[in-house]
């Protein structure tokens, strides 16, 4: 990270050249889905470059794309309604809190830790996942007291075949996030976080089949949130 | 006319005309004209409402913008990949997210034709990286380009003129490199490469281009 520009803007304006390596460009783009300053310096500079994309001619696309593009559409349609649900995400959706939730993380945060406080423990950290520009949560993740993190699924979206949705964590002041796991068909899952929780940036990201092989994000961001102590 | 690189296509007023011969890139001047400025916000407005289509599971919208933005994106893809098979794949999972995130498209905060130029470029450099890492050592194909037209087409939006005046206000390698790096999606080494010019200098290019550029445009 070095070579990198301090400027945040800079860091922007490269990133929408193309000319940040693979790995940097998709931790700027991660970190774009929880960063809204950043995302707007993304923004501003796509629409400043995208006059000079008129430079390159058009071209017509191969026969087949349509045909593959629509059949990747259908493969990943939400499916809501069909999808099984953990019986207290159901409960927690119909609250309509989430409807009319305005500091959507930590306010939903805390909203599922009011839901908790069933269970007579100690505060532990909870997120909420929110798709990016969105307050309605996707995933809710909560520390466990023997350390592990409980994810589940509040509305349950199809992922096509050969693709599937993995879980990250990135600790406050990490420039790279630590892989945690592809998330179960069924939304839920327990994962081994081994990091500070408290401040913790979760991400789930759209990855290939098992998980990226990288170890770190290949596919886009799709949910993200931060784990907080709500007392 | 083609002039040789380095002499004066950088300098002069139009380097938008792209031809390749060997390593050698060369943009030639043609006219520095700007002819009326055309008003491209009805087809802007026009994309924002079939993506707010989408957001919906509107398929018939999706395949709407699909017939109305396929050409322009595989042909972004094509220019920096140079093979059809990548550059098909990039617009299948640039579209495909598109579909998926339609609904999170926010046209006050930009416009659609720009969003959907990121999603795809995004997508075609990352393949491009992905491949010079696993074949190394081998130089993508470079191909004979003339771009024809490509002055007019970017001279046909109020923006596109105003990015042209800009770019001809920085020095010749700064405005180079980042019109390289855009249009063909070179990395920082690629550039160094074509350009024989040490990696360190090309960075500093850029980023004193970018910077330039920005107050330009903002002023």
């Amino acid at each position: 990270m070095s070579d990198l520009p301090d400027d945040p803007d800079l860091l922007a304006a490269e990133y929408v050249l193309g000319t940040l390596d693979p790995a940097t460009a998709r931790q700027v783009a991660a970190r774009a889905e929880a960063d809204p300053a950043l995302r707007r310096a993304i923004t501003a500079w796509e629409e400043r470059l995208h006059p000079l994309s008129a430079m390159a001619n058009e071209a017509v696309p191969p026969d087949g794309l349509w045909r593959r593009l629509a059949a990747s559409i259908d493969a990943a349609e939400p499916i809501d309604a069909a999808a099984p649900m953990h019986v207290a995400a159901r409960a927690w959706r119909s609250l309509a809190v989430w409807r009319c939730a305005a500091a959507a993380g930590l306010a939903l945060a805390a909203g599922l830790a009011a839901f908790i406080v069933l269970r007579p423990a100690p505060p532990l950290p909870v997120a909420a996942l929110l798709p990016s520009g969105s307050i309605a949560p996707a995933y809710m993740a909560q520390l466990q007291p023997d350390g592990t993190l409980r994810v589940f699924a509040l509305r349950a979206a199809a992922v096509a075949p050969d693709k599937d949705l993995e879980l990250w964590a990135l600790p406050q002041g990490a420039s790279a996030p630590i892989p945690l796991g592809v998330l179960p068909a069924q939304g839920r899952g327990v994962a081994s976080p081994n990091v500070p929780a408290n401040g913790t940036q979760l991400l789930i990201s759209l990855e290939q089949k098992g998980g990226s092989p990288t170890g770190r994000p290949q596919g886009p961001v799709l949910y993200a949130g931060t784990l907080h102590v709500v007392d | 006319m083609l002039v040789p690189q380095d002499t004066h296509c950088w300098n002069s007023l139009d380097w938008t005309r792209v031809l390749y011969a060997g390593r050698g890139v060369f943009y030639l001047a043609e006219t520095d004209r700007y002819p009326g400025v055309p008003d491209n916000g009805a087809e802007d407005a026009t994309l924002s409402a079939l993506l707010a289509q989408c957001g919906q599971g509107d398929r018939a919208a999706f395949r709407r913008l699909y017939d109305l933005e396929s050409k322009r994106l595989y042909g972004l893809a094509l220019r920096i990949t140079r093979q059809p098979a990548l550059a098909a794949d990039a617009v299948h999972d640039a579209l495909l997210q598109t579909w998926q995130r339609a609904a999170r498209f926010d046209p006050a905060r930009g416009s659609a034709a720009a969003w959907l130029t990121g999603l795809v470029r995004y997508r075609a450099i990352d393949a491009m990286r992905k491949r010079a890492r696993e074949v190394t050592g081998v130089e993508r194909p470079e191909e004979a380009d003339e771009a024809p037209g490509a002055l007019d087409r970017l001279l046909a939006s109020a923006a596109g003129q105003a990015l042209h005046r800009c770019l001809n206000g920085l020095e010749q390698r700064q405005r180079q490199v980042i019109v390289m790096a855009f249009v063909e999606g070179l990395s920082h080494a690629e550039l160094a490469m074509r350009l024989e010019s040490p990696l360190g200098t090309v960075k500093s290019w850029i980023r004193r281009g970018l910077q330039a550029l920005k107050a330009c445009l903002n002023s």
